[in-house]
């Protein structure tokens, strides 16, 4: 598929710089250095230019994104860098369409990793082989480097990765005796003493907040029993979760689903901190920022969302203090004490898209966003950089300790050409709600694994 | 090619003498004495309708139309060359029995939501026009909220009054009627309860543009027929029946066409409460069954042809009928 | 006695209609008030009916965040666009097709109707080509185009209903007191389609104002987003969705619609006897 992909690209590229580079010279220099911004993009030669920077969502914090323009426009002279924020959840629409026009195209985009095998096997993406071992080689994150590549070449790098942990409420553990585990078959026993206890005394009271299509969080009982969610064989790809491994993970979620939580079977990962305020959990598993959104009532100091007065900044302060001091945070064990579980890792990654007019300029931008400063700023935002070299710059608060710790083990989604589909077919969130709701995890398991070979095939 | 004749077909109350009386409804029989004109003058009108859908809509139908016989995903879009394949995506669609499950559960969804939107869209039409104005206004407020509000401010607002845990709904059946059982109920789990849930949002949704759309052709109906008719003695069904419904009959047959289209492909409300919890694969609809296609562009383009003679057969006694008429 | 029963049941009517309206906007009301609570009362096991000591620096928030302004102007300019471009194509259709016969009158009519039957889904993809080739990606003109186009068949058959039920010999007899076609044709049929094209004019508002799909492919440039990008935009604002605020968002967001109605309401009114005693 490369095969036949790479070369009929490399003409067209190439047509199209000629193209450029000819119409740069009878434009003359204004026109391409010109940069008014309001024009858009800027159509000039590779010299100098305007080139775009998609970044999704909020995660790279404002200071970086100056640090980019700033340091791209002093390694570029004449050309700048537009960075646009894009959201999440319409992106992959954004990316079917604006990645095929010459003119429309983004240079830089940032992919979620589950969203890049799709994007990279259909070529829309420049190959970036030859920048691989200069931007960190085989320090960058491996899985992410997978879920870029097809057939050797490496056509998505790793931006970051964020780890997930598993916070507790100290005082529910103190309460009920518990503490905290340190293997992952401890953890549920935990979760199903905790819920037992109810330390609360609340009305429904769950161990572990894990609701039935929270595959997210009940996939690392599989990754780190050994299990998989599909496996290679030889060209085809097949649904992996009837295998042993898969199986003995699989029954630890279950017994969770049955006796450890009273999470609905109808409600996906989204909030779990809500009955964590609500005292309703003990513990819930997320993304380390979630501790933004820790808010328990007893904490809570009544601040106006708009109100920036220096008094109100204290008093939040102090209340983000007071909630931090009541809320443990652990990585999720693996199976032996010290070990941590293999969770799946969100994250995302960068890329050049293909049809883009200034590749010279995009990949100087790559080099700078691969650089050991701005690995390091990422590191200190809590983000786990693509070189794990800089993941020391993260910091030693437990936080950031439980976010490594989970980083070093952490497992993507299989980097087959069509896992978009399983995503899109949400088969692993119905397959988890059957777990919930006590189906066999022999028989969910193997109609599960027929659909997700159906859709990898 | 370019006859303008003037229209056989003649108003009931005066009967001018320029050819047999043709079996018309009513409504439409006023506007059926055409104009002698020159011909370019009234295609010129339908120009720049015709450019901006040719443009907007029917140049990229057709593309839709052309890749459904190729093999086109995303890897096309990027320039690999679209390999055609014939039927092969439709046979492939066809030979699925989950794509008929399917097709038979959005048939009979869409049966039911249009029958109670229309229904009851119908009915508070009715209600507008007999209520005085600051009901009225009330009334009519209170729907476009509804109609108005950007959707994903409404669908997250309806997936936490459903909520299990914290929803309203729950909480008014088990605190306010004392149902214990209703406590924690999990509304999504099941088909049948998720399909309750979904018509709720969708007929709470659709309601008002076809509530909408009859009120303005009721607004039509001249109050001296109605009084005369009840001079007539005719009942308030009859009058309803007899001369209310023959004059609104074009707008509610196109309101009834799209509600039976767009109820037929819903999406977003299905998908939302998908997204919050229901079980996939037990409660796609057409409209989330395409979506899950993703990015293979001619597999969704052939499952839009699929849809497309799905609607015309679900809609054919009223193309026939307009056909008929439009032929006079 | 009949004249009172008649004003009793207008009365009953009138509870009616209210207590449904209030119904039917619950929903509308829980969003408003969940503007207004503190984010660790949106959802709890009791559920807060009355957001008693709320506060409104949510809706300030969204007030004062300078893109909501600039997305304002690029939706009220889709919209505008939009609407006066359609109702004014769809009159001139309506009017070809109800008003003369000429050949070819029926295939427009099927084309008009059987182009709304066809699901949509994949169009987007042709849809962006089309726009990208004409360099109208970014542009409000192209998104109007294919707003435009989109509620056409429907703006078009809904007055074409309307122009049918005006009976001719209204106009006609407009004609014989001395006016024009064209001007028995304005003073007398067109205010009778007030209320089919306030319809129309609701719908077609609705669909630029909220539309979301065809903006997000379209619209890519974050300083051209479209109200509905905006409010998503919002959602992912924090990396916890700030309910409040989207919330609050969508309040403001829906304040035009009802503004636009108030504005046109008046059109919604029984014309035809008004019509006829003029005509």
């Amino acid at each position: 598929m490369t095969m036949l992909r790479t070369p009929g690209r490399r003409v067209l590229a190439g047509a199209g710089v000629l193209a450029l580079l000819a119409l740069t010279a009878c434009s003359g220099d204004a026109a391409a250095e010109g940069g008014d911004g309001s024009t858009g993009r800027s159509t000039g030669g590779s010299d100098a230019a305007e080139i775009t920077l998609w970044l999704n969502g909020t995660d790279t914090p404002q200071a970086l994104r100056d640090y980019l323009t700033d340091t791209f426009a002093a390694e570029n002279p004449g050309s700048t860098l537009v960075i646009e924020e894009q959201d999440w959840s319409g992106l992959v629409p954004r990316l079917q369409t604006a990645l095929t026009s010459a003119e429309q195209t983004p240079d830089v985009v940032e992919i979620g990793n589950t969203q890049a095998p799709t994007f990279t096997y259909a070529g829309a993406f420049t190959d970036l082989t030859d920048l691989y071992e200069e931007v960190g080689g085989d320090k960058l994150l491996p899985g992410f480097v997978e879920a870029g590549s097809v057939d050797g070449s490496v056509y998505a790098l790793p931006y970051y990765s964020g780890a997930r942990a598993v916070f507790y409420r100290k005082d529910h553990f103190a309460a009920a005796g518990v503490e905290v585990p340190t293997t992952l078959a401890e953890l549920g026993d935990a979760a199903v003493a905790l819920q037992a206890a109810n330390p609360a005394g609340v009305e429904s009271y769950s161990g572990l907040w894990l609701p039935g299509q929270d595959w997210y969080n009940g996939i690392a009982w599989v990754f780190t029993h050994g299990g998989d969610l599909a496996v290679q064989d030889g060209d085809t790809w097949v649904g992996a979760l009837s295998e042993p491994e898969a199986q003995e993970g699989l029954a630890e979620v279950q017994r969770i689903f049955a006796e450890g939580t009273k999470a609905p079977k109808d409600a996906d990962s989204a909030e779990p901190w809500v009955p964590f305020n609500n005292g309703e959990a003990a513990m819930f598993s997320a993304p380390t920022w979630a501790r933004w959104s820790i808010d328990l009532p007893e904490c809570n100091k009544g601040v106006a969302p708009d109100d920036e007065s220096e008094e109100a900044t204290a008093l939040l302060a102090e209340q983000q203090a007071c909630n931090e001091e009541k809320t443990g945070v652990f990585p999720l064990p693996g199976l032996e004490p010290g070990t941590p579980a293999t969770v799946f890792a969100g994250g995302s990654n960068i890329a050049i898209p293909a049809m883009s007019q200034h590749q010279e300029l995009a990949k100087s931008l790559l080099r700078i966003m691969f650089g050991e400063e701005y690995q390091t700023m990422l590191a200190e935002n809590g983000l786990i950089p693509a070189n794990s070299d800089y993941a020391s710059a993260m910091g030693d608060d437990p936080y950031a300790t439980a976010a490594v710790d989970a980083a070093l083990g952490a497992k993507l989604t299989p980097a087959a050409e069509k896992w978009a589909d399983v995503e899109g077919d949400r088969i692993l969130e119905d397959f988890f709600q059957q777990l919930a709701s006590g189906a066999d995890p022999a028989t969910a398991a193997a109609q599960a694994d027929d659909l997700i070979t159906a859709a990898l095939g | 090619m370019s006859l303008t004749r003037p229209d056989a077909a003649v108003p009931a109350p005066a009967v001018p003498p320029t050819g047999p009386p043709l079996p018309v409804p009513a409504a439409t029989r006023p506007a059926r004495r055409r104009r002698r004109l020159p011909t370019l003058g009234p295609r010129l009108l339908l120009v720049p309708a015709l450019v901006a859908i040719a443009v907007g809509l029917g140049y990229p139908l057709v593309r839709q139309l052309v890749l459904s016989f190729q093999e086109y995903g995303l890897a096309q879009q990027f320039g690999r060359p679209a390999e055609w394949v014939g039927l092969q995506n439709y046979r492939t669609l066809l030979s699925d029995p989950y794509v008929w499950t399917v097709i038979g559960r959005s048939v009979a969804f869409c049966a039911v939501n249009a029958a109670v939107t229309m229904v009851l869209g119908g009915a508070l039409a009715l209600l507008l026009h007999r209520v005085a104005r600051p009901a009225r206004l009330v009334l009519q407020i209170s729907l476009l909220l509804a109609w108005g509000t950007p959707v994903l401010a409404t669908t997250t607002v309806w997936q936490w009054l459903f909520d299990s845990r914290y929803g309203v709904v729950n909480w008014v059946l088990a605190e306010g009627l004392g149902l214990e059982g209703m406590r924690g109920h999990s509304w999504l789990i099941e088909p049948l309860s998720f399909y309750l849930v979904a018509t709720v949002i969708v007929v709470w949704m659709s309601v008002p543009f076809v509530t909408f759309s009859l009120y303005a052709a009721l607004l039509q109906v001249p109050t001296e027929t109605l009084e005369a008719a009840q001079l007539d003695g005719a009942g308030a069904v009859q009058r309803l029946r007899r001369v209310v419904l023959p004059m609104i009959r074009p707008v509610l047959q196109i309101v009834t066409l799209l509600q039976v289209i767009w109820d037929l492909r819903v999406f977003t409300q299905v998908h939302v409460l998908q997204r919050a919890g229901a079980p996939t694969r037990d409660t796609n609809l057409l409209g989330t069954y395409i979506w899950s296609l993703g990015g293979e562009f001619s597999m969704a383009g052939a499952m839009a042809t699929i849809m497309l003679v799905l609607t015309l057969a679900l809609t054919a006694v009223y193309l026939r009928s307009v056909l008929r008429e439009e032929e006079l | 006695m009949t004249p009172r029963r008649g004003v009793l049941a207008g009365r009953l009517w009138g509870a009616v209609a209210v207590v449904v309206g209030l119904l039917w906007a619950f929903p509308i009301y829980w969003m408003v008030s969940s503007a207004f609570l503190p984010t660790n009362a949106l959802r709890r096991p009791d559920p807060t009916f009355f957001p008693v000591d709320g506060t409104l620096s949510n809706v300030r928030r969204v007030l004062a965040d300078p893109t909501f302004l600039a997305s304002f102007r690029v939706s009220l300019a889709v919209t505008a666009l939009t609407l006066v471009a359609a109702l004014l194509f769809a009159f001139l259709a309506a009017l070809a097709i109800s008003r003369y016969r000429f050949r070819g009158r029926r295939s427009f009519v099927l084309t008009v109707l059987v182009v709304q039957m066809i699901p949509a889904e994949a169009l987007f993809i042709s849809q962006y080509r089309t726009l990208d080739e004409w360099g109208l990606v970014n542009q409000v003109t192209g998104l109007a185009l294919v707003y435009v186009a989109a509620i056409l068949p429907f703006t078009i058959w809904m007055l074409r209903g309307f122009v049918a039920g005006v009976p001719v010999e209204l106009e006609e007899a407009a004609m014989v007191d001395g006016l024009s076609r064209t001007g028995a044709f304005f003073r007398i049929t067109f205010p009778l389609l007030a209320p089919g094209l306030v319809a129309s004019g609701v719908y077609g508002f609705l669909q630029a104002w909220n539309e979301y799909t065809l903006g997000l492919v379209v619209m890519t440039d974050p300083a051209r987003r479209t109200l509905p990008l905006w409010l998503q935009g919002l959602v992912e604002a924090n990396r916890a969705t700030d309910w409040r605020l989207v919330m609050a968002g969508s309040a403001v967001i829906a304040l035009p619609v009802i503004g636009f109605f108030l504005l046109v309401q008046h059109r919604l009114t029984s014309g035809l006897v008004a019509g006829a005693v003029k005509g």
